[in-house]
């Protein structure tokens, strides 16, 4: 008798609305994840949108229908008109969240933040261990970040904490979450990398085996029973090791919009790695007009674009025939079946992929904490940082 | 405590609240916005919910809808209602 649509959940929409918006405001950022999914190449910092036209995109967002505006980057403070965007986006009705390190977050930053209406605030971990996770940002961050977490439980605000789990930390998973645990937060991401743009490069310091892999799924569970109620806990589990892909962004231009720093309109994170594709630019046209016209957002909508065997698939409406970055990624075609899907034609090359992580021994283990650049020299045979755009033009 | 007692008072989390109003046919909608997703309720749903407001409690909120809603049997509004906030606890959406 309850009734109660899960927006989140809901399959039967033919022609939607998108839901929110990924504002990439910034590519700018203090830390080097090494497995960064922003695109190698960065948006320069003189190409950035201005404010005012970051506000007339979420008035555009809202009357789009959509709900959510998710802040993100590289790393949004590194604006220093972050509180006038979030206010921008508050007036167009959304629900502002806030991607971030935390690095450039004061008290008095966030109180202003949450005085023109942050909603929530999503703070990344690199691990327990304060070593380990400055080894895998490159930056000294991990100390301001605990410090910065007992700040934000002082504010009316939404706060989750977010964990990227790999080949170099997934052996402390349950130390992890206990970290978690006591920083409080209401819920908890925990991510298995995902292959794209800096963490395809370093695949192979990245991906587990699958001993580790069965070992963190049962941790996972047995946390997400015992926290139920005080904390939400959402995983992501890594789709080399699953049977189906991904759908990923709810499919190609059913969900989500992301707009990058310099205003080029796509459908993800990573689509502009594939060839071929004309993104429109926000400077130049109506973000409706590409929400529902361009050729970029129709080009992978639906099923008309899908090969066998998607086409015929019964899961062809849950999972979109996985990710297109990734089927272009791995097998150079990006309307290919994801390889990640083990009826994929192609699904070979994950195979393959996953008997190299599963035959090499032992996982290593990181160095101890530095400056950037001793780390970057003592880790460069191992993976590539992240770098920065560039500051001038190009 | 999972189910709520007679005297918790559901609410909204923190971080959690109604978007804008609007109607399917002439069904009065309403959307709760929380992190990562949202809900959007009517009915019986947009009932409970409007009733968590931090002061009245969950025993008040049984009784306001079971005399609303009289020819349905009390103990399965009660028994709906207890298990429709779990789940939204859970989901971090209501706290009580």
């Amino acid at each position: 008798m309850i009734q109660g649509l899960l927006i989140e959940d809901s399959k039967a929409l033919m022609i939607p609305n998108p839901l929110a918006l990924i504002a990439e405001i910034t590519h700018r950022c203090p830390l080097h994840c090494v497995y960064c999914s922003n695109p190698l190449e960065l948006a320069a910092v003189d190409s950035e949108l201005s404010t005012a036209e970051w506000i007339d995109i979420f008035q555009q967002s809202g009357r789009l229908g959509m709900l959510h505006a998710h802040f993100t980057g590289g790393e949004p403070l590194a604006r220093p008109d972050l509180v006038e965007l979030i206010a921008g986006a508050r007036a167009a009705g959304l629900y502002t969240n806030l991607i971030t390190s935390g690095i450039g977050l004061t008290e008095a930053k966030l109180k202003a933040l949450v005085d023109v209406g942050l909603d929530h605030i999503q703070l990344s971990f690199q691990d327990s261990r304060e070593d380990s996770a400055n080894w895998i940002a490159g930056a000294k961050a991990h100390a301001h970040k605990i410090e910065l977490s007992r700040i934000i439980r002082r504010h009316k605000i939404a706060f989750t904490v977010n964990l990227v789990i790999h080949r170099q930390n997934i052996d402390h998973l349950d130390e992890m979450i206990a970290f978690i645990e006591q920083l409080a937060p209401g819920r908890m991401e925990i991510a298995h990398t995902q292959y794209y743009g800096w963490a395809l490069q370093n695949r192979g310091a990245l991906l587990p085996t699958r001993a580790q892999l069965e070992k963190a799924v049962e941790t996972v569970a047995a946390a997400e029973t015992r926290l139920a109620g005080r904390i939400r806990l959402d995983s992501i589990v890594p789709d080399y090791y699953a049977r189906f892909p991904k759908a990923c962004m709810g499919g190609w231009g059913r969900r989500l919009m992301l707009i990058n720093p310099s205003g080029k309109v796509l459908p993800c994170h990573a689509a502009e790695v594939i060839p071929g594709l004309e993104f429109e630019n926000i400077r130049k046209q109506e973000l409706e007009y590409i929400w529902r016209q361009s050729s970029s957002f129709q080009r992978f909508r639906g099923e008309e674009w899908m090969p066998e065997p998607c086409r015929s698939c019964e899961r062809r409406a849950e999972d979109f025939g996985g990710c297109r970055c990734q089927a272009l990624l791995l097998t150079g075609n990006a309307a290919a079946t994801d390889p990640a899907c083990s009826l994929a034609p192609a699904h070979s090359i994950v195979e393959s992929a996953l008997a190299e992580a599963n035959s090499s021994a032992a996982v290593s283990q990181p160095v101890p904490a530095a400056s950037f650049a001793q780390l970057q020299q003592r880790a460069s045979h191992r993976w590539t940082y992240r770098t920065n755009p560039e500051k001038g033009s190009g | 405590m999972a189910h709520p007692e007679d005297s918790s008072k559901p609410r909204l989390a923190t971080g959690c609240r109604w978007g804008a109003e609007s109607k399917t046919g002439s069904t009065e909608e309403r959307t709760i916005l929380f992190p990562e997703g949202a809900i959007k309720l009517q009915g019986t749903g947009l009932q409970v919910l409007e009733r968590c407001d931090g002061e009245r409690t969950f025993g008040q909120i049984i009784e306001e809808l079971q005399a609303q809603f009289s020819v349905a049997d009390p103990a399965k509004i009660r028994a709906d209602i207890s298990q429709f906030l779990e789940q939204l606890r859970n989901k971090r959406v209501v706290d009580y």
